[in-house]
């Protein structure tokens, strides 16, 4: 029992972290039809802009600010820097190909999330950085918590989760309830009707781009806070916040939220009960089942063929 | 080829027939088809020699440059070369085998180098000591050739129902099963089956009629191999190109050009992505078999991520749809990725392009003259004013000197250490520079291209040459996202429309 | 037409829905061995969705579909292609970077048979087949006339001219070897000139081609020249069936098209 406490909790953290990453993939693809295969490395690279902001602010172990107040000054750097880089990857490597076969930017994309892996490589090498979470406010983040059973549950935890869910619920409100969000849903539905009906389309997508990278850029401090990074890591949380993605139902919000989550607690439970080795393809290949049995997602709709 | 020798018959007649009459009107049929005459012919002796050249059918060139690939070893001597030239004419074969699957199939294959590894594994499995099958050649190579094309099939079939992104998607999730079996296959069930990251060891080299070929003669590269290569490409090639003459050819660009309207004219999609796909995979594993043989081994670090771009901005930069242009692009790609290896070779490399390129898109103009003229004042300046401020900072010895390295740390500043800011801001300033140079024209252009220049070599001395490893990579991500944004037809592949 | 020929193509009480709107309501529809039948009605009335429940694009929620005697329902489209229906594109949808004899060509794919191993090896009997293909595809191009002829058989379709294209795109639904055409709006986009030449095209489909034809169309002149018989379609319902005539004034057809004020007026 105390080890399926464990496991959930931990895949209720590694959900959020990649609902995060899954929402990004979920706006540009709603908007543009585009995988935007970069989008793990926009995470990887906000892992390292908070590491960088947490070294600017004096490091774990001696930090200029309160705890808190660093928690969410590196979380801010982080989604600016991201947001800015996603800015300038819609910019110069798809607006360009806005009318270009399907193809294009499929793999112009592949172009850019292996240049950002290879470009940080070349920058910083491939050494882990660690965040030192630990040493935060003397291990506050960890010892305090509440326990449920004999299961204590971290702060750090309920911080990642909090925060996570907060930012979602944020997105959730800018889409709904503002005029923006409401030219991106127009936009989704059908561009060139979004076109004519005068919503500046090129502005929706940079919007979309500018949210997704900043949920990319949290997601990325989120996970360094509890595992160290490299500048690797951002091909599989790519694969697995896409797949997330696919889950919910790409496109939709909700979708991603959960499709998420489904993914954390999966993978969290394969690793506790069946095999850490194996994890990863068990996932794989229920997904692939998934996709077979429901290629449209949790929330997603059926494509309607258009003639 | 049917098509060659009605553009021959066409050319032999000379001017089209139609413009007998009064030319046509602008914007009528005619002169929309006629405007690749208008537009692609070059006037003088140049226009007749291209013309000339384009009468040559495929087999005289394919001839042609078998016959000079096979003639390298005797120019050359050293193993290296001749080493260089067999993974030259793998990276061929396996353009050749994506070019199926992306370039007529419109297919986004992610999976492709999984199937590589397939190949390369059902080989060794076959070969090697550890499993005693010891299969004779003539069965092992087909048979893994087919076990590629079957697992190909079995990775699209899923895909049956899934459209567009999503089979990029499956092929994507069989990559990272096919990386997770085989770095575990030490451990299948508790039992070692296949090496894990350790690989497979002791794979028997190729044997032809019962004489078995060794790798290296007095650690020598044995140009057999080249030669077997080779002797496969041609293969392959010819039976590609064959296949895409035929109905089966057609019905897949059909299906990339519009696969509900291919659906409706009668062509199985699901079935001809499937087809597209296991073709592709069964000439991967065809290649793999080949590297096992040479190499005597197989690990799975060799089937990563990287290999897949590689491949990938070979066919895109050589031309998707185009068999000579994937070919030009995997010689072009690797033989740049074996000259970033070598500090020396990539500063020359660096030096030579830039300049190429810069008479390339300026021509041999006035602005060239200011353009070079004052990058070369911009580093001379640069260069004696930091080394007035900080000796040090002009003090860093050119990494694997030679002559052009000396001249270059005349020019360049190369600090004897570098600070650790240096290398993060260099860089993302150089990055920063080359994309607002897209967006600028006219002076402002020439105006930030000379410092962009100096960041360049600057960026290329000091970062760069440290790390051939990334540099290679980040390379290769920057001439896909360029080829695609500047050039999506790449180098040799015909231009594409596209109604949206 | 005289003699009471088959019904090739019969639709009984076929309905379509996306969500809760109901896109063709309980259609009854016949079309007989050698008729021109045209489908006329408003923006929006179902007619293209007909097509493609016919051609099998989409399933019905309710209803049979039966070609030649033989239910289609539930067929892929490529199979009912094989099973002689061949449809043009309202939106034109060529493969546009092939050459115009490669457009024409490839729609053969479905009544041949040598597969890609015997391309390959060159088989004779897969030589042979393809200097078929390539005899029927230039037959097919040929149809039209100086239209489509000569030099243009090597250029890549997206060199075509709108009007080319259509005809193209009529040449190459004629390489399935149908005996059903379905064509959605032949004449769209085209100036006097063409339409009227559209028009007797559709007629010599007919006569010297031997397909039965459906099409929807807009232009009245070309609806007038060509039908046998005439449907309108309003908001996937069938409101009138008949010869033009009988149709063009039928008050329901002109309240659909004109609103219920003209048609009063009238």
């Amino acid at each position: 029992m105390d080890t399926f406490i464990q496991l959930t909790i931990n895949g209720f953290t590694l959900g959020s972290v990649y609902a995060l990453i899954a929402l990004g993939y979920s706006l540009v693809y709603g908007i543009l039809k585009l995988l935007n295969f970069a989008h793990g490395d926009v995470f990887m690279v906000g892992s390292f802009i908070g590491f960088g902001a947490l070294q600017l602010l004096g490091g774990s172990t001696a930090p200029k600010v309160p705890t808190w107040l660093l928690l969410v000054l590196i979380t801010l750097a982080a989604m600016a820097g991201c947001a800015l880089l996603g800015v300038v990857i819609e910019r110069f490597a798809y607006r360009p190909l806005r009318n270009a076969p399907r193809i294009a930017p499929l793999i112009s994309a592949l172009g850019v999330s292996f240049f950002l892996a290879y470009s940080m490589q070349l920058m910083f090498g491939s050494e882990q950085r660690d965040y030192d979470a630990f040493s935060l406010s003397g291990g506050a983040l960890f010892f305090n918590g509440f326990d449920i059973g004999n299961v204590r549950v971290p702060l750090l935890r309920i911080v990642i989760v909090a925060s996570a869910f907060a930012l979602m619920i944020v997105l959730w409100l800018l889409v709904t309830r503002t005029r923006t969000g409401k030219a991106m849903r127009a936009t989704s539905y059908d561009r060139e009707a979004a076109a004519m009906m005068g919503i500046d389309v090129d502005r929706v997508i940079v919007f979309a781009f500018v949210l997704g990278s900043a949920l990319a850029g949290a997601a990325g401090v989120m996970f360094a806070l509890r595992a160290p990074t490299d500048v690797a890591i951002g091909f599989l949380a790519g694969l697995k916040g896409f797949t997330a993605a696919v889950i919910g139902g790409i496109g939709s919000i909700p979708g991603a939220m959960a499709g998420g989550l489904i993914l954390g607690f999966a993978e969290a439970f394969t690793q506790g009960y069946i095999s850490t080795r194996w994890s990863d393809l068990l996932v794989f290949v229920i997904l692939i089942a998934f996709m077979l049995v429901r290629p449209q997602g949790l929330f997603g709709k059926p494509d309607i063929k258009k003639v | 080829m049917a098509d060659e020798e009605t553009r021959r018959e066409r050319l032999e007649e000379g001017v089209p027939a139609a413009s007998a009459t009064a030319g046509p009107q602008i914007g009528v049929d005619e002169w929309v088809a006629r405007s690749a005459e208008r537009r692609g012919g070059r006037g003088g002796r140049l226009g007749v020699v291209e013309a000339r050249l384009r009468t040559v059918p495929w087999w005289a060139w394919l001839t042609l440059f078998v016959a000079i690939v096979a003639a390298l070893p005797v120019g050359f001597e050293s193993g290296y070369v001749r080493r260089v030239a067999f993974d030259t004419v793998i990276f061929m074969l396996l353009a050749l085998g994506l070019n199926v699957v992306v370039g007529w199939g419109g297919l986004l294959d992610l999976g492709y180098v999984a199937f590589y590894g397939v190949g390369a594994y059902t080989y060794a499995i076959l070969s090697a000591d550890r499993y005693d099958l010891h299969l004779p050649v003539f069965v092992s190579i087909p048979a893994a050739a087919v076990v590629g094309g079957l697992v190909g099939l079995l990775v699209g079939l899923p895909s049956r129902r899934l459209v567009g992104d999503y089979l990029a998607i499956v092929t994507l999730f069989f990559f990272q099963i096919f990386l997770t079996v085989s770095n575990n296959s030490d451990s299948i069930f508790g039992e070692d089956r296949a090496g894990g990251p350790n690989g497979i060891l002791n794979v028997e080299p190729l044997s032809l009629f019962g004489r078995e070929l060794p790798v290296s003669t007095e650690g020598i590269f044995n140009v057999a191999y080249l030669y077997v290569a080779l002797a496969f490409f041609v293969v392959v090639f010819v039976a590609l190109r064959l296949a895409n003459a035929s109905r089966t050819g057609r019905a897949w660009r059909s299906l990339r050009e519009d696969p509900l309207a291919a659906e409706l004219m009668g062509m199985p999609v699901n079935w001809l992505k499937l087809t597209a796909f296991a073709f592709g995979a069964a000439v991967a594993a065809l290649t793999g078999t080949l590297v096992t043989a040479l190499n005597g081994s197989v690990f799975p670090q060799t089937f990563e991520f990287p290999l897949l771009i590689t491949v990938y901005t070979m066919v895109i930069l050589g031309g998707a749809g185009s068999q000579a242009g994937v070919v030009i692009g995997a010689i072009g790609i690797s033989v740049l990725l074996e000259l970033l290896r070598e500090p020396g070779d990539s500063r020359f490399l660096f030096y030579v392009l830039s300049v190429l390129a810069l008479v390339g898109t300026l021509r041999f103009s006035r602005r060239l003259a200011i353009v070079l003229g004052g990058t070369l004042a911009l580093g001379f300046v640069v260069h004696s004013l930091a080394g007035a401020i900080d000796g040090s900072w002009t003090a860093g010895a050119a990494r694997d000197g030679g002559r052009l390295g000396e001249w270059a740390t005349q020019w360049v500043v190369v600090p004897s250490s570098l600070a650790s800011w240096v290398t993060p801001v260099s860089y993302i300033g150089l990055v920063a520079a080359v994309l607002t140079l897209t967006l600028l024209r006219g002076r402002l252009r020439l105006a930030l291209l000379v410092p962009t220049l100096y960041l360049a070599a600057f960026v290329w001395e000091n970062v760069m040459l440290a790390k051939p490893e990334p540099t290679r990579f980040v390379v290769l991500g920057a001439i896909l996202i360029a080829v695609m944004v500047a050039r999506p037809e790449g180098v040799l592949g015909e231009k594409r429309v596209e109604i949206v | 037409m005289s003699a009471p020929a088959a019904e090739l193509l019969e639709l009984r009480g076929v309905s379509m829905a996306f969500g809760g709107l109901s896109v063709v309501d309980r259609l009854d529809l016949d079309v007989r061995a050698g008729e021109i039948v045209s489908v006329i009605g408003p923006n929006g009335a179902g007619k293209t969705t007909l097509f493609n429940l016919v051609t099998g694009i989409y399933r019905p929620t309710a209803g049979k579909i039966r070609f030649e005697g033989q239910s289609i329902v539930g067929l892929e489209p490529h199979q009912i292609t094989r099973r002689g229906i061949a449809r043009t594109f309202q939106t034109l949808r060529l493969f546009l970077n092939m050459t115009v004899r490669e457009n024409v060509m490839a729609a053969a794919y479905g009544h041949t048979k040598a597969g890609v191993f015997r391309a390959i090896l060159r088989t004779p009997g897969q030589r042979r087949e393809e200097r078929a293909i390539r005899e029927l595809a230039e037959r097919r191009l040929a149809f039209f006339g100086e239209r489509l002829m000569g030099y243009r058989w090597d250029q890549p379709a997206y060199s075509l001219s709108y009007a080319n294209r259509r005809r193209l795109e009529i040449a190459r639904a004629t390489a399935t070897n149908p005996r059903l055409l379905l064509l959605d709006e032949p004449a769209a986009g085209m100036n006097p000139v063409e339409t009227h030449e559209i028009t007797e095209l559709i007629g010599k489909l007919r006569t010297e081609g031997g397909y039965t034809i459906l099409v929807i169309e807009h232009d009245m002149h070309v609806v007038e020249g060509i039908s046998d018989r005439v449907i309108a379609l309003d908001h996937g319902v069938k409101i009138a069936e008949g010869s033009f005539d009988a149709v063009a004034t039928d008050p329901r057809v002109v309240e659909a098209y004109l609103g219920t004020k003209a048609a009063e007026r009238k």
